[in-house]
Order: C-alpha cells, then structure tokens, then sequence
C-alpha cells in the first residue's frame, strides 16, 4: 500500500465489493438450495400430473418437452369420485378444528389465568406421544360403539392432533395479555365467561386464527387414523389417493394428479394466510 | 356516592405473607383519599380489595352501607382506572366507554348521552372513532377515567393512573382529576407511589409501609405532625433532615446533642421530651427550616460544607454534608438569592421551635401527635401518659 491518499479508500471500496458478493452468493446460494430441496418433489408432482402414463416412465425423462393433457385430471373426478372425498375431508378437518377450537380455547385460557403447568405439560405429552400409540385403542372402542366409518370417530380421532396444537399455540398468547385488561372487564361487569368472549379472544384472534388453519391442515394431511378408521363412506383424500395403486399397476398420472388436488388448497390456505400464521406462532414469544 | 369503610382488613397470601393487617380506614362520602407508600406497602392490595379483585382475607369491607366482602366487582358499583390503562385494544374509544354501560344493558340513547358527555369533559370528543393505539398515552389516560365517569359509579378507584406518564402530562392530568373530583362530588380512592401526588391531591392521605397504616390525616397534618421516622422521610420534597441525637439536662435546659452540634430544645417542645422513653433520639429538620445563622449566633448551630446546589429560580436546594466524603446529605430550601458556592463552609441554624424528634428504636414521635395515628402510637403514648 502506497502513501498515496487516494489509493487507499479505492482498496478498501474494491474488498468491500468482493466481500459483499460473497456474502450475497453464499446467502442466495443457501437459500436456492433449500428451496430446491423442498419444491423439486412439488415440481415433479405437478408436471407428472400433466403427463399421460407413457411419458411419465419414458428414459430420459421429458422434463418440460411435452405436451400437457388433462386427462388425469378428469380421471380424478369422474371415475374416482374425488368430489365426494374432498367433501368427507372438509366435513372432518373443518368439524375436528372447530371442535379443537371449542374445547381448546377455554382449556388454554384456564391454563394461562390460573397457572396450570401441570396440566399444560400433560397436553404436550399427548402432542408428543406417535399417534399411532392412541389408534388401535380408539379402533377397538370405536367398534364396540359400532363408529367405524363415521364422522364422529373420524373428527373425534382427529382431535388429538390438533387440540394439543391449539391449547400449545394459544397458551402463551393468553399468557402475554396483560392481567389489568381482565379485571378492568370484571369491574366493567363481566363475568370470567363474558370476559373470555368478549375481551379475550377478539384480542386473540391471530392465534385463534393460526391455531384453527394449522388444525385444518394437520387433520387434512392426516393418514393414520383415517386409514384405519374410514371406510367407503367416510374416506378422505390421503386415503383416497390409494385408489390409484391397484394390486397389478400403479397409475401415476391419476396419482399425481390426485396428489396436486388434495395439496393444493392446503397451498393456497398456507400461501394466504402465512403472514397471520407467523405472528399468531411467533406472538407469545415476541411481545412479552 | 358513597362512605366506604374499612375495618380490620387483612390480606395474608399463600404461605402467610401478609400484605395487609389490619387497616383501618374510614373514607367519607366525596372525599379524596390518597393511599400512598414505597413499592410493595400493600397500597394497591388495598385498593383490589376494595374492587373486589383480590379476595379479603379477614376484616369487614363497607360501601354505602352494604356489606361487600362477598359481592363480585361488578356488582359493587365502582369503577377503576389502571396504571397502564387496560384499554380494550380492539374496541374504538367509544366502545370502551360504552361497554360497561353495555354489559349492564343500558339503553342505546342513554349510552350515547353518557359517553358524549365524558368526552367532552375529558375533551376526548375526536378520539371517539379511533382504536386505542392511535393514541397517546395522555389521551389513552383520559379514555381509561372517561371509561369509569359514564358508569357514574359509586367509588372511584385509581390504581397509580399517572405514573406511565411523562413528567409534564403527570402535573396536568393531577389537575384535571382534582378539577373532576370537585365537579363530580364523588368518593374516590386514589393510589400512588409519589407523595407530591397525594400532597396535592388528597382531601386526606394514607400513608403505608410493609402492610401497615402509619397514619391518616390531612396532607398538611402529615407533614406538620408526622406520628414516626418513616412518614416523616416519605412526606415532603426535598425530604426532611434526620440526625442522631442524644437528649442531656443541663440544669433548666434540655439539650440535644450530636456529632459536631448541640441543640437547645425549644421550650414548646421541653414537656414531651422531657417524658422521652429513651435518650437516643433522632432530630428531623424540613429544609425550610434549615436557616443561616447570624454571624453573632453561638446556639443551634450546624457545620457543614455545601456539596451541590440547584438553583430553581424562586428557590434555592442547597445539599451539604458535614463529613469529608460527602456521604451526608443536609438539605435545606433556601428562598433568597444567597451567593453560596460549591465548598463553601456554612453555619446553619435550624428553627428550634419546629424542629421534629423521634425515638431512635421505636421511630415514634416524640412531640404529641394530632389527629387518627395508628393503633400501636396510640397505645404507647396511653402507655406513655
């Protein structure tokens, strides 16, 4: 490095270039790379879906160079039914979270008011346990009570997924409004009920939110339970896309195509609702 | 409106803390009561209980006649205002005010009548379509006791409303509540933690520490006769002086003694003192009656060296100290232009005649106290007398 004045701030601008670059190609990199990782499998699954059964075995594979048909589609649709298991899988997502809501909410909020830690770890041990540990009892009881194959069994079942993940998301939120508000709406005239409705949970709306739409998705990706404890008339369409694997042949157009119609509204939900989802999961934390 | 009356109320909490015993209080219909004390004095225990927020363990709790221990706050017919508001935060400055009316199924007109009417004595009127978070928190405040004026309550309460407020809104709002107390001619209960607030605030004022009522009087009687140590140091800005004592005949006279002084005491003061349980006292001196000696003064003179000076500019706050780390703090309000500097060595001359003594191991005071003291002052000076 010369004496010279102006050499020295030039330098510096240059390194501090590299290094910017640097920092970018390593960031974007990282990033290309995740999301690569995570939407390569969607991708295929949708461009398979656009194939006809030929083109999906060809070697090598035609990745964008073909032309895309419909015919999975209406495969999904008209011979399947499909429209009949969306509806059981609406009917039994929508009636466990809102179930999960009824009974989840009052439970998080007494959790919150009065400190029940016990019974707040007790919930999370049931979130944690497999699903699978709960199955063969709920199907043994189920079929005493002649369930199976019912929406009650399934919404029922489906509880114990989502209800734990509501009490868990909703308690710090309770936890995090200020204890002045609550009384302020008992001198005001409330009781603990009419506070809960009408100060509570209108303040709590971006958890109740997150917690309701996570519910929903989580009871709508649901297979266990569903496997085991639907039948004809109440399948749902994780289950449903089995029609697809025969005993000699697996159809890998409809299955896709089946794939893409039950993901779908799950992606448009999540797309929607992402900004409420973060700050309803991230609420508790941050405000304090 | 309504006399609220407080008879032996206790509040021990799990594991026997007690955060109250035995308070006695009496609060006439349209006083202004100020409880007031340090942090954790069971003041705003006192005041919940009186809500109806926090459960009273033992003792009688009186409103308007009606005994109220087991009633729900709702129905007691108070309203409170919080320290940190507790707006609803999802409900328009209007809503908030009209929900308690609401809630008791008030007719509509009759919400509105109300809540315009508290707007325009708090001049809130063009906040009353915004949310909470629009506002600042001088107006947050006048939405919390606008919330309690259209319930035109029996007893109002106020739970430290001022202290998340900045220093100058702090001094306007005192105002306002005083000008509403006199405009509403209702009781109300009044906590805070700053005794400039209850000095300027309170028809009567409370003083409490770790539970305990010290005293009950008028502001003026408090600091004029202030019944131990602990509502002496509290009541009063710049604080009172306190220095340790020894009380000596001396043939006719009765001297009190020190490190570096020796007081005469002052004739009006000699029976009490005379009576004193012990001879180790402390002498409490307010700062305006840290005087300047003459030059020619030989008697009750106090040396000390000037440490800090704040010149407010109608009055001056001299802090000194006798000792060389400066570790004491002397105060005294001087109301001239004086021309002291940082350093200088000072002769001061306490006015004798209203000087304060309390006993050094109990704090009480020595000097008969007027007006309602505490039981415990009370039963020592019978026991005294």
């Amino acid at each position: 490095m010369s004496a010279d004045g102006y050499c020295e701030p030039k330098s510096t601008e240059i390194s501090r270039f590299w290094r910017r670059l640097i920092t970018n190609i390593l960031y974007f990199g990282t990033i290309v790379v995740c999301v690569f990782f995570f939407l390569l499998p969607l991708l295929w699954m949708f461009l398979n879906a656009l194939k006809t059964p030929l083109q999906i075995v060809e070697l090598p594979p035609r990745i964008f160079n073909f032309t895309p048909t419909m015919e999975n589609f209406e495969n999904v649709f008209n011979s399947q039914n499909f429209l009949q298991y969306i509806y059981n899988s609406l009917i039994i997502a929508g009636g466990s979270s809102l179930l999960g809501l009824i009974l989840g909410l009052p439970a998080a909020f007494s959790i919150a008011q009065y400190r029940q830690k016990k019974l707040a770890v007790f919930i999370l041990i049931s979130r944690m346990v497999p699903g699978i540990t709960f199955l063969l009892p709920l199907f043994i009881m189920f079929r005493f009570f002649r369930m199976v194959d019912t929406y009650t069994s399934l919404i029922l079942s489906h509880l114990l997924v989502g209800l734990p993940f509501i009490v868990w998301v909703m308690v710090p939120f309770f936890e995090s409004i200020p204890k002045d508000l609550i009384d302020a709406a008992r001198v005001d005239g409330c009781n603990i009920f009419s506070t809960f409705i009408r100060i509570i949970l209108p303040i709590s709306m971006p958890g109740v939110v997150t917690g309701g739409i996570l519910s929903f998705i989580f009871s709508w990706n649901n297979f266990m339970f569903s496997i085991v404890l639907a039948s004809n008339r109440t399948k749902t369409v994780p289950v449903a896309i089995f029609n697809f694997i025969a005993y000699a042949q697996i159809d890998w157009g409809g299955l896709m195509a089946a794939a893409v119609t039950i993901t779908l509204p799950v992606l448009v939900i999540t797309i929607l609702t992402q900004k409420y989802v973060i700050r309803g999961l991230t609420a508790g934390a941050v405000k304090g | 409106m309504a006399k609220v009356e407080l008879k032996n109320i206790e509040k021990t909490y799990e594991g026997d803390v007690r955060a109250v015993s035995a308070a006695n209080v009496v609060i006439e219909d349209r006083e202004f009561v100020v409880f007031v004390g340090p942090s954790g004095c069971g003041k705003s225990t006192t005041l919940r209980m009186i809500a109806g927020l926090e459960e009273i363990t033992s003792g009688e709790l009186w409103i308007d006649g009606e005994l109220v221990n087991d009633i729900p706050p709702k129905d007691r017919n108070i309203a409170m205002v919080f320290q940190n508001y507790a707006l609803y935060p999802h409900m328009t400055v209007y809503e908030n005010m009209a929900f308690g009316l609401r809630i008791r199924k008030i007719a509509n007109a009759e919400i509105d009548k109300r809540v315009q009417e508290a707007a325009k004595i708090l001049s809130i009127q063009e906040y009353l379509h915004r949310k909470p978070r629009a506002l600042s928190g001088g107006q947050r405040q006048r939405v919390a006791v606008g919330r309690a004026i259209v319930r035109n309550p029996k007893v109002f309460l106020f739970d430290e409303p001022l202290s998340n407020l900045d220093a100058k809104l702090r001094v306007q709002m005192r105002t306002e509540i005083a000008k509403l107390h006199n405009r509403l001619k209702a009781t109300m209960i009044y906590v805070t933690h700053d005794q400039v607030e209850a000095m300027t605030m309170g028809d009567k004022i409370v003083v409490m520490k770790d539970g305990v009522i010290q005293q009950i009087g008028s502001p003026l009687l408090l600091y004029d006769h202030p019944c131990n140590h602990f509502v002496a140091g509290f009541i009063g800005s710049p604080p009172m002086n306190f220095l340790d004592g020894k009380l000596r005949r001396d043939g006719e006279r009765l001297l009190a003694e020190g490190e570096g002084f020796s007081f005469v005491v002052a004739d009006n003061h000699l029976e009490a003192l005379l009576k004193a349980p012990h001879p180790e006292v402390v002498i409490g001196i307010r700062p305006e009656h840290m005087g300047i000696a003459a030059q020619d003064q030989i008697d009750n003179i106090l040396s000390a060296h000037v440490t800090v000076i704040e010149e407010l500019g109608a009055e001056a706050h001299m802090y000194m100290s006798r000792r060389a780390d400066d570790m004491e703090n002397l105060i005294a309000r001087l109301e001239q232009r004086h021309g002291y500097r940082i350093g200088d060595n000072i002769r001061l001359s306490p006015d004798m005649e209203r000087v304060r003594y309390f006993d050094a191991v109990s704090g009480e005071a020595l000097l008969g106290v007027i007006g309602p003291i505490r039981m415990s002052s009370r039963r020592s000076a019978l026991a005294q007398g």
